[in-house]
């Protein structure tokens, strides 16, 4: 039995939420576009986030479109792509491998709800943050939907859902997975977007009345991982 | 009513035991099912089975996949499998690690920053095909096609990279097996045909083992380790093996006979002479189906005294003396070698001697003996692209004219050297950085160098030492996604059998038949340049039906299909769970055929044929069989159709062309503190790719060097103590593992652990800044308990080469072992690329065209010398 300590929601309050998702969920999703990246480095949503506490850096505020897209691919590749790093996906961050039992269920989870998990530029696994977060924010905005219509046994039903998803899912790993990525970016646009997600997170699950344990050993706090290549250690033990 | 109470009941109980054992049972317990079948624990629902080949290292076992819900949730041995019989090694176990692995390369990437600082941008993979393709294209407009090299480690792929180098034109095409076994290989073909023995251990009274550690490591460890158990326990076969290290197969043998490095071949030599001396060989034998008389070989094994085996060796004459009667008298009897004889510098020569024994006893192809091998092909898709017009030299150095396995450990000195220009090296599923003599310092340095090598592709599924220093990286598919024809001579019962995706791929991983079609239809859109229709199929399984559609016997019961469905064909027979052995129909074992060299030619096969002086029967230019006593044999696939005893090939070039020992120069009047280094493996890691598998971590990943107790006490150590290891061209710093059951001279360094570049296990990242960082990447790495990783040897191994067999003389290396000098850190290690030039150079003096050829022969000094014969491309695969 899941306990409400929150507020009813408003259709309004779910639109925004979703909206907050789908914003997280496209920053961890791949590496930005040129169309995602002007949307972000707008005036008007450099200013909303500065409200809320994000401070992006000079690397992102000034550096020149074509080279901050390099700059970020790379950035993305070496912290959730690259071998040595740590993928935003549940499996590896729980479980200690890609395609374990939590890829199975949230796949089940999202059938039940009639969604199904396509390649963006490139495949994700199911269990992939991005597409957490967009299967939140979906039910969300059907929640919101179905308020408007004034179903709420529907509404409820939905409210349901997404709280056990976050029960067994999201709020096991993403609050300790978001101050990994904090600690280990290099860029200022990961470093603040891993913020902004703590944050969200944190705020999603006061407001939802959740009181979820987080498993992931981002919380230990990190260091920052070192690329692959070293100088050459033949061996030994690590020190 | 019948009323029973717990008094009753248990009185009762006691009168009717007897019949309520009798009473019909129609239950069956299912751990009493030797494989095949498997439950989840918490639903009982079924897993689906899906048969495959394993792939962690190269035995190719018969394996079954259990998978739930798209997920490999075990592994097992493959119950149908004549070979494996349903067992998977620890290995095998667990190879779904490699499709989960948190590691794992699932996109392209591209480097970004200096090559090899380990920066990368993933990028999709049409920008990474435009990118490869583009290069090749360029090579091939303006440059040779052979600039276009491709090096592969282990490749199961079926003849598709030799398709695509084919179809590109380059015969720039590198092996990994001058790291491996090809002296052994060099050693047996020109004598008997084919590359190895298959020994009948199961049915054998006797098995001397030269140098192989069957039971944990050897070519074929998991079916070979069940057949000499069966030796050993159900025909009383007597094991001797001998060895410089008590591995645990030699643990496992009646006798462990040490011997110093490098001279299993004198031994073997002069077990030879006692049998021929005392005449116990078989001279029916050597009579019929050799090249010499046995007065021939009684006299050439002349000179190989025990007292003369016993100096180089140090194995006691009356051992030899004994060993030799022993394995004589005894009927059936078998040699078996694998890597110890062979990696030397005249291991060809090592591996003939050993093989000499079964030749003279007359124990070739007979039960419990010493067989040929046993395989069975499958076709390639029509048409075929034709051969590169032009050689390579870098695959068939001039000097190396016997070494028909390539002499791929030395390619980075030739190249250093300009005897080949490369613009693309292509890089399969091989980490010479690691696996080969000189590693890092060598093949790190060659790969560091843009100028030597401009573009480096890497097709891998996992970061390592050279996929560090790769332009481009394609994510290969790890095994179990993969489809692959299969077919290893690891029993007596020739197979084939596939490797099939048991998952989907994961990410964007492609498998190398995918992306090599697409590469090949860029370069050649319209089919205008005669590239494309050598790649017309549908996708993978569409290539591996034409591979198996004409296969007979196969293609009547289904061909593909069949092995979709069974991963192997044929199926002798079930795997009884009594035995653990095939059992036929009529639930007996079933049998091998043996004397394979003596079926009889057909009179179809006779029409035409001509028979010499010597019985050898010849037809349309090449000799088909030998005939004896009447009878027309099929005989050895030698091209002479007879056991070469002499390799008069051998001679052309100034090599002993008959059975002999050369013992390794730098080996004799060594110094009280010198001692040889040499390598194993152990039973839960391959060369390269297992340090970071789990489960396999956990049991073994450190390689503390064995050192024996008398050595350890004048060099002043004890297990645990920090040591240094100085060779020709650098030093190391391990610690010593003291032990009775090794060599005095010997100090031993496992190859399968100190990764620097490969996974986070293998490198134990995790235990970097106070355990947070693989707390934090991978919950199982809390379970890490360990802080020790190991340390590699390869870097001060000089890069030695069998002038002969063309291999690695990996078990040379001459070193100085003492205690760690002040400031030594455990895993330092220093090697200088300028003194492993100069040991290339060194060995490049015992090729045929070398300095020190002559010297080391000087049996052959009527050789006309190294301008009496035309340089010729070797034979071989």
């Amino acid at each position: 039995m899941i306990e409400s300590r929150e507020q009813p929601n408003t259709i309004d309050e779910l639109k925004s939420r979703a909206h907050w998702y789908r914003l997280l969920a496209g920053v961890f999703a791949e590496e930005p576009q040129a169309p995602f990246l002007r949307e972000l480095r707008s005036q008007a949503c450099i200013e909303s986030l500065a409200e809320v506490g994000v401070s992006f850096g000079e690397d992102f505020l000034a550096t020149d479109e074509e080279m901050l897209l390099d700059d970020l691919a790379a950035e993305y590749t070496m912290l959730f792509v690259a071998p040595g790093g740590f993928p935003p996906v549940e499996s590896v961050r729980l479980q200690g491998g890609y395609r374990q039992s939590a890829s199975s269920e949230v796949r089940d989870a999202y059938t039940a709800e009639g969604f199904s998990v396509q390649s963006g530029r490139f495949a994700i696994f199911d269990d992939h943050l991005a597409a957490q977060m967009q299967f939140v924010a979906a039910l969300l905005e059907r929640q919101a939907e179905a308020l408007a219509a004034a179903e709420e046994q529907e509404a409820r039903r939905l409210e349901k859902t997404v709280k056990r998803f976050w029960i067994k899912h999201l709020g096991r790993w993403c609050r300790g997975y978001a101050q990994l990525v904090e600690e280990a970016a290099e860029h200022s646009f990961y470093r603040e977007m891993a913020r902004l997600l703590d944050a969200f997170v944190t705020a999603e699950l006061d407001i939802m009345g959740l009181d979820v344990a987080d498993e992931d050993g981002g919380k230990l706090r990190a260091p920052k991982p070192k690329a692959v290549t070293e100088p050459m250690q033949c061996g030994g033990a690590a020190t | 009513m019948l009323e029973m109470t717990r008094r009753t009941f248990m009185k009762a109980s006691a009168g009717t035991t007897a019949a309520a054992l009798a009473a019909p049972s129609m239950l069956h317990a299912m751990e009493n099912e030797l494989g095949g079948r498997d439950y989840n624990p918490d639903t009982l629902k079924e897993r689906k089975a899906i048969p495959t080949n394993c792939h962690v290292c190269n035995i190719q076992d018969g394996a079954m996949a259990f998978v739930e819900d798209g997920r490999v949730v075990k592994l097992e041995g493959n119950p149908n499998h004549v070979s494996t019989r349903g067992r998977l090694c620890a290995k095998g176990n667990a190879g779904m690690w490699y499709s989960y692995d948190p590691d794992r390369i699932m996109y392209p990437l591209k480097r970004v920053g200096k090559r090899g600082e380990g920066k990368w941008k993933r990028i999709s993979w049409d920008e990474a095909l435009s990118e490869v393709t583009a290069r090749i294209d360029d090579v091939l407009k303006n440059g040779d096609p052979n600039e276009i090299m491709l090096k592969y480690g282990r490749n199961r792929t079926g003849g598709v990279l030799h398709r695509f180098m084919d179809t590109l034109g380059s015969a720039t095409v590198l092996n990994h097996t001058s790291v491996c076994e090809s002296s052994k290989k060099v050693g047996m073909e020109p004598t008997w045909g084919p590359d190895i023995e298959t020994p009948d251990f199961a049915n054998s009274k006797y098995i001397l083992n030269f140098g192989s550690n069957i039971l944990e490591a050897a070519y074929f460890h998991n079916p070979y380790s069940q057949r000499i158990t069966e030796g050993r326990v159900d025909s009383n076969a007597k094991i001797v093996t001998f060895d410089v290290r008590l591995s645990n197969t030699a643990g496992f043998s009646d006798e462990w006979i040490p011997v110093y490095p490098g001279t299993d071949g004198a031994v073997a030599l002069a077990i030879g002479h006692v049998i021929l001396r005392e005449d116990l060989q078989d001279s029916g034998f050597i009579t019929d189906w050799t090249n010499v008389t046995v007065e021939e070989l009684k006299e050439h094994y002349r000179q190989f005294t025990p007292q003369w085996a016993e100096e180089l060796s140090g194995v006691p004459a009356d051992t030899i003396e004994r060993i030799a009667r022993e394995f004589a008298l005894a009927k059936p009897a078998t040699t078996y070698t694998y890597r110890g004889p062979a990696k030397h510098l005249y291991g060809a020569y090592n591996e003939k001697a050993c093989m000499m024994l079964s030749i003279m006893t007359g124990n070739v192809e007979k039960r419990g003996g010493y067989c040929l091998p046993r395989g069975m092909g499958y076709g390639q898709p029509q048409p075929e692209p034709p051969k590169p017009k032009h050689g390579s030299i870098l695959k068939n150095p001039p000097e190396f004219p016997l070494a028909s396995h390539h002499v791929s450990h030395l390619v980075p000195f030739w190249i250093a050297e300009g005897r080949q220009k490369i613009s693309v090296y292509i890089n399969y599923m091989d980490n010479p950085v690691y696996t080969n003599p000189g590693s890092e310092t060598v093949w790190g340095e060659l790969f560091r160098n843009e100028e030597l090598i401009p573009f480096r592709v890497v097709l891998t599924p996992f970061m390592g030492e050279e996929a560090q220093t790769a332009d481009i990286i394609l994510p290969e598919l790890p095994y179990l996604e993969r489809w692959e024809p299969e077919s290893m001579p690891n029993s007596l019962w020739p197979w084939l059998g596939i490797r099939q995706p048991v998952i989907e791929p994961l990410g964007e991983g492609k498998e190398h038949r995918v992306y090599l079609q697409e590469i090949i239809h860029r370069l050649d859109p319209d089919g205008s340049r005669g590239m494309k229709q050598y790649w017309n199929f549908k996708d993978s399984e569409d290539y591996m039906r034409q591979q198996f559609e004409n296969v007979p016997g196969l293609k009547e019961v289904g061909g593909l299909d069949w092995l979709k469905k069974h991963g192997v064909w044929p199926v002798y027979g079930k795997l009884n769970p009594a035995t653990g052995k095939i059992s036929d129909k009529t639930g007996r074992e079933i049998r091998a055929e043996y004397g394979l060299h003596m079926k009889e030619l057909s009179a179809a096969d006779m029409l035409g044929a001509s028979v010499d002086e010597k019985g050898i029967i010849h037809k349309n230019g090449k000799a088909i069989g030998v005939q004896r006593h009447g009878k027309n044999y099929v005989g050895f696939p030698s091209g002479s159709r007879l056991i070469n005893v002499r390799v008069d090939e051998w001679a052309e070039y100034g090599f002993n062309p008959m059975p002999t020992f050369k013992r390794i120069p730098w080996h004799e009047n060594l110094k009280d503190d010198e001692m040889i280094l040499t390598t194993y493996k152990y039973n839960v890691h391959v060369q390269s790719r297992t340090a970071s598998v789990k489960w396999l971590a956990e049991i073994v990943h450190r390689n503390w060097a064995p050192i024996n107790t008398e050595t350890a006490k004048r060099i002043g150590v004890k297990t645990g103590d920090l040591i240094r290891v100085e060779s020709p061209v650098g030093h190391l710093v391990t610690k010593a593992y003291v032990t009775e059951g090794q060599h005095p001279n010997v100090i031993a360094i496992s190859t399968g652990c100190g990764h620097w570049g490969y996974g986070r296990l293998a490198q134990l990242k995790l235990k970097e800044k106070g355990g947070q960082y693989g707390a934090q990447e991978d919950p199982d790495m809390n379970n890490v308990w360990w802080e020790d990783k190991g340390v590699h040897p390869n870097n001060i191994i000089p890069a030695v080469a069998d002038p002969i067999g063309g291999s690695a003389g990996w078990y040379d290396t001459v070193v100085k072992v003492t205690k760690a000098k002040a400031g030594d850190k455990y895993g330092d290690t220093e090697a200088s690329w300028d003194k492993h030039f100069e040991w290339y150079k060194k060995t490049m003096s015992f090729t045929y065209v070398g300095d020190a050829h002559r010297k080391m022969h000087p049996e052959m000094a009527s050789w006309a010398g190294p301008d009496s014969v035309e340089p010729k491309e070797p034979s071989g695969h």
